[in-house]
């Protein structure tokens, strides 16, 4: 099971349904594969089913219900939904490593993804790192929040895994390394540039959009 | 929800007094009595079952609507959450999820899909909402839940009384009217450290949070 979770407020604004669509994503895939939080978001669905109760009631109008059976003789019984693909492979549509990478620098290759997106303010990227590579140390004007999708990072603040959700703010400073023998990749979600620190790689800023 | 009664009247005749103790609808039981009609729904196309949940859950559901910013199509999102709760019923497994838990995640998602569609853009929508948001249990393939995820909804319910008005405030302003944290911040003309405060304690109140990392 992964280490790293999304904290409760993060939960909470997942469960609200008010997170923007990527980070609702990156919330979803964690979910997935962690019964731990999917059971902290169980509890949260039924703070809103509670305060929804709570709520007052507004009635209906004359005819609804009979609005509705209508529409359900015109469709199909009650059956099971068709399979979906897994949401990443519905937004990829292929293996992660057979994407058009484009080399950044060094270790880095990224792919952005904002543009699949619309309608919200922040940058969705693919970041990989190749196995055993490191990336220059950097912090973050914004949040950054970013889930492991393949291998494994390690930085100044841990090892994070595939499933493993970070969220970084401008306080965090970080040299990621992938450890382990598999290229790291990972869906990032940047709301805004981040800023690199080291000496060299800082000329390098006006680059890193 | 009646079935046991309307099996045996005349037992029930006789027993009046006593028939609480054997009613299905007693709120102590983990399988609530909404869930009983969602899977009589889902099983058996009942509508007189349908019908009690559109009674019950349909002004709630409205409300919701209005309060989300959809007062012009707040009984066509009702609409979409029936026709959508009755497609999905045979997936309710009360096993999994409280019925009111199970129909609050649906008119969320049916929400967030009116909007999504009402604000679209050329591009197309690459993921569906409900990749986004999950339905609880629909598709874990988890064998029968633990009893803590039935009993979260009861727990919920209990305590939810006891939360002082400020801490009510805040959670009900972003669940109802779907404010982000910062949003209610603002609207309350308070720093956003105190809504995160204060939604942090009502969450522990609730027992919501269960561990947090960084708290």
């Amino acid at each position: 099971m992964s280490q790293h979770h999304p904290d409760s407020l993060t939960l909470m604004e997942y469960s609200a349904g008010n997170l923007s669509e990527p980070l609702a994503l990156c919330v979803r895939l964690h979910l997935d594969q962690c019964p731990y939080c999917r059971s902290r978001v169980d509890m949260l669905d039924s703070l809103g089913a509670v305060l929804m109760e709570h709520q007052p009631r507004v009635s209906l109008p004359e005819g609804s219900f009979e609005a509705i059976l209508a529409r359900l003789d015109q469709t199909p019984p009650a059956s099971a939904p068709p399979p979906r693909p897994a949401p990443l492979q519905a937004l990829l549509g292929r293996d992660l490593n057979q994407l058009p990478w484009k080399r950044q620098f060094g270790d880095i290759s990224v792919l952005d993804i904002t543009d699949r997106f619309p309608d919200q303010p922040d940058r969705v990227v693919l970041q990989k790192l190749a196995a055993g590579g490191k990336a220059p140390a950097h912090t973050h004007r914004g949040n950054e929040t970013t889930l492991v999708l393949q291998g494994a990072f390690a930085d100044q603040n841990g090892v994070f895994r595939q499933w493993d959700f970070v969220a970084l703010d401008q306080h965090h400073e970080h040299t990621p390394v992938a450890v382990g023998c598999e290229d790291c990749i990972t869906l990032s979600v940047l709301s805004a540039p981040v800023r690199l620190t080291g000496r060299f790689t800082r000329l390098l800023n006006p680059f890193i959009r | 929800m009646m079935d046991k009664t309307r099996s045996a009247p005349a037992r029930v005749k006789e027993r009046l007094v006593t028939t609480t103790d054997q009613n299905p609808t007693r709120t102590d039981s983990p399988r609530d009595p909404w869930g009983q009609l969602l899977e009589n729904v889902g099983r058996h196309q009942d509508r007189a079952a349908y019908q009690a949940l559109f009674e019950h859950f349909g002004p709630q559901i409205k409300y919701y609507a209005m309060a989300n910013g959809l007062a012009s199509h707040a009984d066509e999102l009702v609409q979409e959450v029936f026709v959508s709760i009755w497609r999905r019923s045979c997936l309710y497994d009360w096993r999994k999820a409280a019925a009111s838990t199970w129909i609050f995640t649906i008119a969320r998602n049916q929400r967030i899909d009116m909007l999504r569609k009402m604000r679209r853009t050329r591009v197309e929508r690459s993921v569906a909402t409900d990749d986004l948001w999950q339905i609880p249990g629909e598709y874990e393939d988890e064998p029968v839940t633990s009893l803590h995820r039935l009993m979260s909804e009861k727990r919920v319910r209990q305590s939810l009384s006891q939360l002082p008005e400020e801490q009510l405030t805040v959670i009900a302003k972003v669940y109802m009217e779907n404010k982000s944290h910062q949003a209610v911040a603002d609207e309350l003309e308070i720093p956003l450290g105190t809504v995160k405060s204060r939604v942090r304690l009502a969450l522990n109140k609730l027992k919501v949070i269960l561990q947090d990392q960084d708290s």
